[in-house]
């Protein structure tokens, strides 16, 4: 039988000693960071601390998560901004550009050179007649544990000529979270 | 893993509430003026004088005999007249029951229209800039008599004297029922 993404979190974190994790508030989470000038290459989540709503959703912790927070990340999707405020967005398909990225973690790079494509993931994604921008990790995802940095490296290119391009990017990591709980999971 | 209905009985039993009652799909739901250029709102607040459509409850926790799993948010907006307010900006979301944030600071706007972005696979093709539904990859419990609330922030500040946002919590809930279950 598959192991859940709850049942990878509680493994991960009894393998790093963070016994009380399995506690916490379960929860589904979202995180990005957007850099909105453009760039051939991007770091992000990387100083997220100091950025505000809308340029990121971190908030002061920045790119590391407090104490007994932590996220299974099960999809990764990168967005292009539409101007420098970083109020809206279009996907990376807009402009008919993939996305090359490393995922590091610490100081380990979990995700290598992958690369997102425009409208890869057509065998099981609909999102209209719109070209998908968004990559479905395979297994059962990646955790990010508490109190560990975390950043995106990625560059931009053009899905067709496969040439470099300057581009300003977005990225989300979305999945099963655990949120911090004094007391116990309700 | 758990389903909703096993999450639901487990939490009810953890917190002494009944698990007897009749199961069904429970839909909530709350509509709040933001405001002209409002960006902060706050759902399942305030009811007074609120129609049927607007919002479904009279305070903000469910009866003594029921509870509900939250594994859906719905949300919509209404322009207003010449309106141009729309969820597909980024948002920030925050769910609390009791004292306790259960979602936090969620951006569902990536699953509003059709920008390739959502996180659901099998998304809507509708390309509408006024409605995001999306599906929760986890079961949150309300138990019964706990206050409950969600507040949202807006990016953009795009709202009308008369614009309107709706929150939806959808998901497997109880209801009080005198006897057995049907």
């Amino acid at each position: 039988m598959a192991i859940s993404a709850q049942d990878k979190m509680i493994y991960v974190a009894n393998k790093l000693g963070l016994s009380s994790l399995q506690n916490m508030q379960g929860s589904t989470r979202v995180i990005y960071d957007q850099q909105t000038t453009a760039a051939l290459e991007h770091t992000l989540f990387a100083g997220a601390a100091q950025r505000n709503f809308p340029l990121t959703n971190l908030g002061a912790n920045g790119n590391q998560f407090q104490v007994n927070e932590a996220l299974l990340v099960e999809q990764i999707g990168f967005f292009i901004p539409d101007a420098a405020d970083g109020e809206n967005y279009l996907g990376i398909g807009a402009t008919d550009i993939s996305v090359k990225f490393d995922l590091v973690i610490g100081n380990k790079t979990v995700m290598k050179d992958v690369v997102v494509e425009t409208g890869g993931q057509q065998a099981f994604y609909n999102d209209g007649a719109v070209p998908s921008s968004v990559l479905t990790l395979e297994g059962v995802g990646i955790l990010i544990p508490p109190q560990v940095e975390f950043y995106v490296r990625a560059s931009t290119f053009f899905r067709n000529s496969r040439i470099a391009s300057s581009q300003r990017l977005g990225c989300y990591l979305f999945g099963t979270s655990a949120l911090l709980n004094f007391n116990t999971t309700i | 893993m758990a389903s909703q209905v096993s999450k639901l009985n487990y939490v009810d039993a953890k917190l002494g509430a009944p698990t007897s009652g009749q199961q069904t799909t429970r839909y909530i739901y709350d509509t709040v003026l933001p405001g002209a250029g409002g960006t902060n709102v706050t759902f399942f607040q305030n009811f007074a004088g609120k129609t049927q459509f607007e919002t479904n409850l009279t305070t903000n926790k469910l009866d003594s005999m029921e509870s509900m799993v939250i594994k859906s948010i719905y949300l919509s907006c209404f322009q207003g007249d010449l309106g141009s307010l729309t969820v597909t900006g980024h948002l920030n979301l925050n769910i609390f029951v009791g004292n306790q944030c259960v979602l936090k600071d969620f951006n569902p706007s990536f699953n509003s229209s059709s920008r390739g972005l959502a996180f659901d696979r099998l998304h809507s093709g509708v390309n509408e800039a006024r409605i995001i539904e999306v599906r929760l990859l986890t079961d949150i419990v309300i138990p019964p008599q706990v206050n409950f609330k969600a507040t949202l922030e807006l990016a953009e500040n795009t709202a009308l004297v008369d614009s309107k946002l709706t929150l939806g919590l959808k998901g497997y809930g109880k209801i009080f029922s005198a006897g057995m279950s049907f």
